[in-house]
């Protein structure tokens, strides 16, 4: 009978790691869905990486900025795409501040200093099967970046690492800009 | 979904202590037996078939899933029995990114080893079992959601369009624990769990197995899989040999 006890006490601990499984959750470690990886560097000296000073960067058609990017100094842009279409705009201000115009008390005749340069990003996107906790994630391939030209572009040029740039991983940058 | 596997352990406990009680009753009924000294005591051999409780109850409480099993065995000697299992599976996994069906039938067979010293003509079992497993599924992708850890752009590419896995199969080998109590005559309940490694599948292009009907889940990190049955069986007898 003392066999048969442990086999039960046995059968019921199973029956235990069976009911409290945990249940899955994607590592964060695990790499999902990649942010378009962007390099600044000297418009002159084009081998040396450049900061630029006082970077906001906001997309377009979205009423927040960027996390992480609110008036700082960078040399690098870490940029979401959009997985639900295949066009990503993001305005790049160099040198942001807000301006109050006089009347630190109101708000609403504010306007930023600094000069504001758009990059549009276009490509096609594919469902990569990740694994059954994260699901799908999304990779881009054929990715252009244009700068649209105003009347006082900050952002000299751009070029991208391969010539059939895709944004498969964020390992590396996928585009230069120079200034 | 909790809630329902706290509903089948403790219905497992209830089933445990039922047994753990009958088979009480029963060896009290057989000492008083023992005293004639000259008796003879026969065991019967036959083919035992059943089916599993524990599926037919979650295909009415969960509306994701519907399963049915039949299990049978042969006792070859004192102690062996041929078993396997027959069944189908139709289950829904719905995870935050992932909508999938599966559906698909199975085959088990091997060996059960009774490790139970059974007094006088009780016939209980206590045994250990190997099986290999065999299933042949398909999985039907309703719906997913692309996953990404950046949410400043809302919402993320979503398909509704569904997607069809089909002519999926899987090997598997599998090692179980179990007991089987006589409540009557011929008849008997029994539990088991079940420790499963998964040695071949087929691997969708652009997905993988969720699930494998006979196996059950897939984990990401390892080929284990577990399991468990409650089943009610009958003996049909067909002869007697000494003990």
């Amino acid at each position: 009978m003392k066999k048969t006890s442990l086999l039960i006490i046995f059968l019921f601990t199973i029956g235990a790691i069976i009911s409290c499984e945990r249940d899955d959750i994607c590592p964060a470690a695990t790499p999902t869905t990649p942010k378009l990886i962007v390099q600044f560097y000297d418009r002159v000296d084009t081998e040396t990486i450049k900061f630029v000073p006082q970077i906001r960067v906001q997309g377009v058609n979205n009423n927040n900025v960027l996390e992480g990017y609110n008036a700082v100094n960078v040399q690098k842009l870490e940029l979401p795409l959009r997985t639900d279409t295949t066009a990503t705009q993001y305005r790049l201000r160099r040198n942001y501040s807000n301006n109050n115009n006089g009347t630190p008390d109101d708000p609403s005749d504010d306007f930023p200093n600094g000069n504001e340069d758009i990059i549009t990003i276009k490509y096609i996107t594919e469902q990569v099967f990740v694994s059954r906790a994260c699901g799908y994630k999304t990779i881009f391939k054929n990715v252009t970046l244009t700068i649209e030209p105003d009347s006082d572009n900050w952002i000299a040029s751009r070029q991208s690492v391969t010539d059939n740039q895709s944004v498969e991983d964020e390992t590396t940058a996928h585009f230069y800009l120079f200034f | 979904m909790k809630q329902q596997r706290t509903f089948i352990y403790f219905s497992s406990i209830i089933c445990l202590t039922l047994f753990c009680w009958i088979s009480g009753y029963a060896q009290t009924d057989s000492v008083a037996v023992s005293s004639v000294d000259s008796l003879k005591i026969k065991e019967k051999y036959g083919l035992r078939l059943g089916v599993d409780l524990g599926k037919i109850v979650r295909s009415y409480i969960d509306d994701e899933y519907s399963g049915f099993e039949i299990s049978g065995d042969f006792r070859l000697g004192k102690k062996l029995y041929i078993a396997g299992e027959i069944g189908t599976e139709d289950k829904r996994d719905v995870t935050p990114y992932l909508d999938i069906n599966t559906k698909g039938t199975y085959l088990k067979a091997g060996i059960d080893y009774n490790m139970y010293q059974n007094w006088l003509d009780m016939d209980n079992m206590i045994y250990a079992g190997f099986r290999v497993g065999a299933s042949t599924f398909s999985h039907t992708l309703n719906q997913f959601q692309t996953y990404n850890t950046n949410q400043y752009w809302q919402p993320q590419f979503s398909s509704n369009q569904p997607q069809e896995f089909n002519d999926l199969t899987a090997f598997w080998a599998e090692l179980i624990l179990g007991i089987k109590a006589e409540l009557f005559n011929n008849l008997f309940m029994g539990v088991n769990v079940q420790l499963k490694g998964l040695i071949n599948q087929t691997e969708p292009t652009n997905f993988t197995n969720i699930y494998i009907p006979g196996f059950n889940k897939t984990f990401d990190s390892t080929k284990i899989g577990v399991g468990y049955g409650y089943t009610i069986s009958y003996r049909i007898p067909l002869y007697k040999k000494d003990k």
